[in-house]
């Protein structure tokens, strides 16, 4: 275990010795306060206007679900920047040839880099919960809604970041990592949408609508708490681990 | 200490590595010479489980490496052709994390950094980035990295490559230093460097293994065919068939005119006493004796042999 730990805070190290680690701060936080303040001007209008027009204002709550689907758009993008040099860089450097000829299992070095690229960005989320702070500082949403929201919103990132770092381990080109886990999520964002023009009403959408992420995280936004939906974004993060330990292992005996 | 049996490795449609077999005995240091190109480098990414092999194993202190990755890649020290730096960390903590990484204890974790840097005269640059570093002090970073948690073996892919000569100097004398407690196998391509710091070679060439021996005897191998150079005063035209009476040697011919130069080559296993005669011979002759040298022999004439 101290394995894993060791290539895991040497990567969380080294993303906070070059300026990668602030640029990733600065663009997930930058988009975030944009959005925010937005979608905080927008809220505050309506309010206003509601009684006005004779409709309801719309609710807290509202406001924090939109903003926490923003930050799945954000993710989309932060995500391949993160992991793209997770292996790729390792391997075009040849530094991974440090790892291959330590005492130290595929899995290890798998886990070492999921951990050290999920420790970033939990960083990065905890960071941004000063949004939804603000609005609870100042307003009297769900509380628990935030949380479950966060909760999603992380368990969203671990199975993003798998699918990211199995696409690392096979390219040494940082870029074509970046643009492949780029498209990948983006498929799977959109994949709610595409889906009844694949087969509509079929065995084929539900089975596609079941693997986007989107309807998963619905639940989370909603407040709620699903062993269905927890187990989904679990596999799939173990799914995508185990592929690039595959992935890492086989390069051992091919 | 090292075995490797008949490894095997194509690329495509290149064949790197043909039949490759040798051992390592324990406390030694081998040489594994070759030109660019000769599968040098496969060889020793097999030998560290960076790379599979089509057929063939390869066993460090009795543990295979595919077998018991961990257990033998505990007492492997690498160095890569390629040195693995992450520029962005410092000297001592780089070597630190390649300590953790072959699991040195905690304990002795900080002795161990220090007598390798110590070992590596990077005492002034310890708290600098390895990116900022010049070619040779990086090349001794990466020595840090494969000597940090004394291995018992050391593979060392052209460990003195873009050094200056006091700096080759320097590594040469470390690794003689670690021969004994270490095994060393050591690739170069330059044979200055092998017959220098090496016990025994191992000669390859286009993927196959085509000679290995100690220095000794390789180079006698070389001398069983020697070659002689004489030159004389006048009618060197005459010396020729003079000297193709005698038995033992074997195709005499002249070289330059002009110079009066002869070469001629002495038969395997002739007596060295037959140069005598051949002086006797000029000498009385009244050719004029004014040089007979032994042409230089040596590993090189060898891996010219070989590899050509």
């Amino acid at each position: 275990m101290s394995a894993v730990f060791t290539i895991a805070w040497r990567d969380i190290r080294a993303t906070f010795a070059s300026p990668k680690g602030c640029a990733i701060f600065f663009f997930f936080l930058g988009f975030m306060g944009v959005f925010f303040y937005n979608f905080l001007h927008e809220f505050v209008k309506l309010t206003e206007r509601a009684p006005m027009y004779g409709g309801e204002a719309p609710t807290l709550e509202q406001l924090l679900r939109a903003l926490f689907y923003n930050l799945h758009f954000i993710l989309v993008l932060v995500i391949p920047a993160v992991t793209m040099s997770s292996f790729s860089e390792e391997r075009r450097n040849q530094t991974i040839r440090l790892l291959q000829t330590s005492p130290v299992t595929a899995t290890q070095i798998v886990l070492g880099k999921f951990i050290a690229t999920a420790a970033i960005l939990a960083m990065v989320l905890a960071v941004s919960a000063v949004y939804p702070l603000f609005i609870k500082a100042f307003g009297n949403p769900d509380g628990s809604l935030i949380l479950t929201s966060y909760l999603g919103i992380f368990l969203l990132m671990c199975a993003q970041l798998a699918f990211g770092l199995w696409v690392s381990s096979m390219t040494t080109n940082q870029f074509m990592a970046f643009l492949f886990t780029m498209f990948g999520l983006f498929l799977l964002l959109i994949l709610n949408w595409l889906a009844p023009s694949f087969n509509s009403g079929g065995l084929f959408e539900g089975l596609l609508k079941y693997i986007a992420s989107t309807d998963h995280l619905d639940v989370f936004f909603k407040g709620m708490l699903t062993v269905n939906d927890v187990a989904y974004f679990v596999c799939f993060a173990a799914l995508f681990l185990f592929f690039t330990n595959v992935v890492l292992d086989s390069q051992r005996w091919r | 200490m090292i075995e490797v049996s008949g490894l095997t490795k194509r690329f495509g449609s290149v064949q790197a590595l043909r039949d490759v077999s040798f051992k390592v005995e324990r406390g030694q240091i081998v040489g594994f010479l070759g030109a660019n190109g000769a599968g040098k480098t496969t060889t020793m990414d097999i030998m560290c489980g960076c790379i599979g092999a089509d057929s063939g194993s390869s066993k460090i202190a009795g543990f295979d490496i595919m077998e018991q990755p961990l257990e033998a890649k505990r007492r492997l020290g690498y160095l890569p052709d390629v040195a693995p730096l992450h520029m962005e960390m410092r000297v001592a903590d780089y070597v630190t994390f390649a300590a953790r990484l072959h699991k040195v204890p905690t304990l002795q974790l900080r002795k161990q950094v220090d007598e390798a840097v110590e070992r590596l005269s990077l005492g002034d640059v310890r708290h600098r980035l390895v990116g900022n570093l010049s070619k040779g002090y990086r090349q001794r970073v990466a020595l840090a990295q494969a000597i940090v948690h004394n291995p018992e073996v050391l593979i060392l892919d052209e460990p003195t490559e873009g050094l200056d000569p006091n700096q080759i100097l320097h590594i040469r004398e470390l690794i003689k230093s670690l021969a004994g407690q270490h095994t060393i196998i050591l690739s170069s391509h330059i044979l200055s460097e092998v017959q220098n710091t090496c016990d025994r070679i191992v000669i390859i060439h286009n993927g196959a293994v085509v000679q290995q021996g100690s220095v000794e005897e390789l180079a006698s191998q070389a001398a069983s065919g020697r070659i002689y150079r004489i030159r004389v005063a006048r009618n060197v035209d005459q010396l020729v068939p003079l000297l193709n009476t005698i038995n033992q040697i074997i195709a005499p011919r002249v070289i330059d005119k002009i110079n009066c130069e002869v070469e001629f080559g002495l038969s395997k296993g002739a007596d060295e006493q037959i140069v005598d005669e051949v002086a006797k011979l000029v000498v009385n002759g009244g050719y004029g004796l004014r040089e007979l040298a032994l042409k230089t022999h040596s590993l090189e004439d060898v891996f010219f042999q070989l590899t050509h």
